[in-house]
């Protein structure tokens, strides 16, 4: 990326963690487009009746109108409780399996048919919820934590720390995600999500702390918090009281949509056959099942693919609706 | 006259409601003449200017009444294409921040030349020695050399005269100079100031300076007309206004401005804000703030009064014009 | 300028060993290096214990990193798993990425770029609804998804296409693997676009060129188009580099013989040399096209340039 004036690099980074391939949009939470045309500025008087507003009621207060945002958050909401309780849409066993009825379309009481292990693919669909939510969840909560206190403290100190770290993520971000999981993942044989996420805040964390440098340099710009260094405040009470929540809002807008791009990640990882493993139900698994029969049984592709792409759309939308309602610029 | 704006009402549709920028401006310039337009931000005296130019964005905006003269032609009858030759080519407009304005990938040569090359279909050589010549006049220095050069490298100063030079470029009419001189050093503004009433003088063009400095206007406003939420509250001949303002809102203007024989005093300010346009108050948009304000002022609109007790064409929108006036 | 390009030539040295480094360490984990050197059985413990002192296996990591570091500078990218050069692999194996890599650049300018100007200028409108809808879309389908099922429609279904690329792999044959990879960087790129037109459509220096009475064509090609299009330019410019690495995915469903078939070979095969290096030389079109993309910004843009 081109190098600009210092604190630019940071919200409006042009690329990502190798979005492409991947069926990533990391990078969707750039300075970009508003969905809702913003009130004109100019003309309007100050207005002698209307109190300031917060960053965040004002935004809050625009949330609340968009519709973008009220259904990602209900799709996403739905995705949260049937994870934690599949059995309330789906009673039979995913790991339940008939080889008889393979490839089977859809019938009463399998509305979606069956796979090419006869599994039924409404079940393993319902049940892929769980472990994409669960992938997506905890490795944003990695690279989030890690990422943010990292380039925080980068952009706070400044200095030859700030150098070191943003060199070490250049050469994370020189590395493409999707070959960095095929080599990494590819002597894994645990069947569990650990090694997946651990990989995901391994090449994902830098992402963030880009962000999270930039915005805590921004913030520190800030004349109240020049203000406050020259009272006397403490690094810490400063960090905490008076950067940190300004310096916020662009890490959470990039987390959202990076939770969506970490799920889509596990699905092209375990798609290629390096991510997730049976008897794990996960959407890329039974996609990538699903591809060699997809002349003769596509249903059984659609489904996972559908439910996916949604769960992926929703996070996206969420964390889009999310940032325009929280970038100043556009207001 | 050059320019007529009759009952000008200009509002903005926005999500809160609409908002009512200018509510019926009357005001003319004549070839020579100076007209400044004094109001606070939010008063509608840039957003009338937009309308005389044609560059009101549209939506949001809209002319929803009014006629705008231009040597006797309403303006707002012509179709866009025509309305376009006009611009630049018989009015044109000098805006606040020359940096902004000015496209920044695109060298001052070219932004110059452009003029040439739109309007009178010149080629980019010969545009480029225009240019240059027009570098000269707004004297800036070693104009040869820096014709090729972008706004980020001129000075504060030196940007605004490119903006004035490409104002100037095809000799119109009318020049409408939107605060020229706000983003300047003090040391500069004199002198900007002073070019731009220089080459007024030489053209003799109609000028209309937006400002809310009253410093300003003394020294080269031939009339001032003040705004207040989207009226005029008081036109007069510069002179007549600072000996006695006849609306209680240019008195306050005036008395804020600070001054060497009063120094130790505190300084007067106007209480309170401007009104939300959304909800302009009822009666005289000024009752809520103003000192001399009875229960009429808050029923009853003012119309704007003849200043019958001057000799020159004068005009206040106040009830009680002959109180300010005398008070 | 000079100094400029020195210094982020000089930025970039670091980068390229840390991130070359990285893969030698990651592929070191992965695996037995030796593996698939004796034919498909496995190596008898002495014939390994030979190989290994052979290839410098024995010594550190760093010792090793070293070594072949030296060697590439030589031009020697060590055996592929089937006896041949791997440099042999990557004449093969580049041409055919390479061409699809400008199938889908193309795609994302013409496409991209005509889309993002179009619904900038017309924000709010039901085109711009429209387009930016689909455009989430894109972004949220992954791109093995997409290829997937573009493969059944027009591949399966509807016959448009061959569902497998021959190994010439010509450009016709990459029309619509191209599109796939191209597709989600396509959405952004529609986006990115979209709203630097839509902000900079405000920007004062277009009402200063509307108050000049410039027709609206010239307004928005000349003025507005120059510098919009400077933050997607530079975008563009980095996906070169993004989108080689991430053609593993479409090589694989389109069958295509590319970069990503043989690195996809070399990990199924745990041969290091084949693995390490391929990704060396992406990593080093990856900082090549981001140092290209600083030059580019440059001369797009004389407030850099002359800073």
């Amino acid at each position: 990326m081109p190098e600009q004036p210092e604190p630019l690099e940071s919200y409006e980074e042009g690329q990502a963690i190798a979005p492409t391939g991947a069926g990533g949009a990391s990078d969707l939470a750039t300075a970009e487009g508003e969905t809702l045309e913003k009130t004109p500025g100019g003309p309007l008087g100050t207005g002698a009746d209307k109190k300031p507003r917060s960053l965040w009621s004002d935004a809050w207060r625009d949330l609340r109108r968009n519709p973008i945002f009220i259904i990602s958050s209900l799709v996403i909401l739905f995705l949260v409780v049937i994870s934690i309780w599949p059995q309330l849409i789906a009673s039979g066993d995913p790991l339940d399996c008939d080889l008889s009825k393979a490839q089977e379309g859809s019938q009463p009481g399998h509305p979606f048919g069956f796979n090419g292990q006869g599994c039924d693919v409404y079940t393993r669909t319902v049940y892929g919820a769980r472990t994409s939510v669960t992938v997506g969840v905890l490795a944003t909560l990695g690279v989030a934590v890690l990422g943010g206190i990292l380039g925080g403290l980068a952009g706070f100190f400044g200095g030859a720390w700030d150098g070191v770290l943003s060199r070490i993520t250049d050469v994370f971000f020189a590395i493409p995600v999707v070959l960095g999981g095929l080599v990494l993942l590819s002597v894994v044989t645990s069947s569990t999500v650990w090694p997946v996420i651990g990989f995901m805040v391994l090449l994902g964390w830098p992402q963030l702390s880009r962000i999270a440098r930039g915005s805590v340099i921004t913030a520190k710009q800030n004349d109240y918090v020049q203000a406050a260094r020259a009272l006397g405040a403490s690094n810490s009470r400063m960090m905490l009281r008076h950067i940190a929540p300004n310096a916020i809002a662009p890490v959470i807008v990039v987390a959202t949509i990076a939770l969506g791009t970490y799920i889509a990640l596990e699905a092209t990882l375990s798609y290629l056959g390096v991510g997730l493993k049976p008897p794990t139900v996960s959407w890329g698994i039974d996609i990538s099942s699903a591809s060699q029969y997809i002349r003769n049984a596509p249903h059984m592709l659609l489904w996972p693919a559908g439910a996916l792409a949604i769960t992926v759309l929703a996070f996206i939308m969420l964390g889009d609706a999310v940032r325009d309602a929280l970038d100043p610029k556009l207001r | 006259m050059l320019l007529e704006v009759r009952d000008l009402h200009v509002e903005f549709h926005t999500r809160d409601g609409v908002a009512k920028a200018v509510n019926g401006v009357d005001y003319s310039v004549d070839a020579g003449e100076t007209l400044a337009v004094l109001g606070e931000s939010g008063s509608g005296k840039s957003v009338t200017a937009q309308a005389v130019m044609g560059i009101l964005d549209i939506p949001p905006g809209r002319i929803s009444q009014g006629e705008i003269l231009f040597q006797g032609q309403d303006l707002l009858k012509l179709k866009e294409e025509e309305r376009r030759k006009i611009r630049g080519a018989k009015m044109a407009m000098v805006f606040q921040d020359a940096l902004s304005s000015l496209n920044p990938v695109i060298s001052v040569g070219d932004q110059l030349g452009e003029m040439f090359q739109v309007h009178k279909g010149m080629s980019r050589k010969d545009s480029k020695a225009k240019a240059v010549e027009l570098m000269d006049r707004v004297r800036i220095p070693a104009a040869k050399e820096r014709v090729g050069q972008y706004p980020h490298q001129f000075s504060g100063g030196m940007r605004q005269r490119i903006m004035i030079a490409m104002a100037l470029a095809l000799e119109p009419e009318l020049i409408i100079a939107d605060e020229p001189t706000t983003a300047l050093d003090v040391t500069v503004q004199a002198q900007v100031m002073d070019l731009l009433a220089e080459l007024q003088r030489e053209l003799n063009m109609g000028l209309i300076l937006i400002t809310h400095d009253l410093g300003v206007v003394a020294d080269v406003a031939d009339k001032i007309a003040v705004m207040y939420a989207g009226r005029i509250v008081e036109q007069a001949p510069v002179h007549e206004i600072y000996k006695a303002p006849a609306h209680p809102y240019t008195r306050g203007l005036l008395d804020s401005i600070p001054r060497l024989d009063q120094k130790g005093q505190e300084l007067y300010a106007i209480k309170g804000l401007p009104p939300n346009l959304l909800a302009i108050p009822p009666g005289c948009a000024f009752n809520p703030r103003c000192p001399m304000a009875q229960d009429v002022c808050r029923t009853d609109v003012p119309p704007l009064y003849d200043v019958t007790e001057s000799p020159v064409p004068r005009s206040s929108a106040c009830h009680f014009w002959k109180e300010c006036l005398h008070g | 300028m000079g100094r400029y390009v020195i210094r982020r030539l000089l930025q970039m040295i670091p980068v390229f060993f840390g991130a070359t480094l990285l893969i030698f360490l990651m592929v070191n984990v992965m695996g037995d290096p030796i593996a698939g050197l004796c034919g498909d059985r496995q190596c008898d413990p002495a014939t390994a214990a030979q190989l290994e002192k052979e290839f410098g296996l024995d010594k550190p990591v760093w010792q090793q990193y070293l070594t072949y570091m030296g060697n590439v500078f030589t031009g020697d990218f060590g055996t592929a798993f089937n006896g041949q050069p791997v440099t042999e692999l990557m004449a093969s194996a580049f041409p055919v990425t390479i061409r699809l890599t400008i199938v889908a650049i193309f795609f994302e300018i013409v496409i991209g770029i005509s889309l993002g100007v179009v619904t900038g200028l017309k924000r709010g409108r039901p085109v711009d609804t429209t387009v930016l809808l689909l455009t989430l879309v894109v972004l949220s389908v992954p791109t093995f998804v997409t290829g997937l099922l573009v493969q059944l429609l027009l591949g399966v279904k509807w016959g448009w296409i061959k569902p497998a690329v021959s190994p010439e792999a010509t450009f016709s044959e990459l029309i619509v693997p191209g599109l796939v990879l191209a597709s989600v960087s396509l959405a952004y790129v529609t986006r990115l676009t979209r709203t630097s037109i839509a902000e900079n459509k405000r920007a004062d220096y277009v009402r200063t060129a509307v108050a000049k009475g410039l027709p609206r064509r010239r307004v928005i090609s000349r003025h507005l188009l120059r510098n919009s299009l400077i933050p997607v330019v530079t975008f563009i410019g980095a996906d070169v580099g993004a989108l080689m690495g991430g053609a593993i995915v479409t090589e694989r469903i389109f069958n295509i013989h590319g970069v990503g078939y043989q690195l996809y070979q070399g990990i199924v095969r745990q041969n290091t040399q084949t693995v390490v290096g391929f990704v060396t030389i992406l990593v080093l079109v990856f900082l090549l096209a981001n140092l290209l993309v600083d030059l580019l910004y440059a001369v797009l843009d004389p407030r850099i340039r002359y800073a």
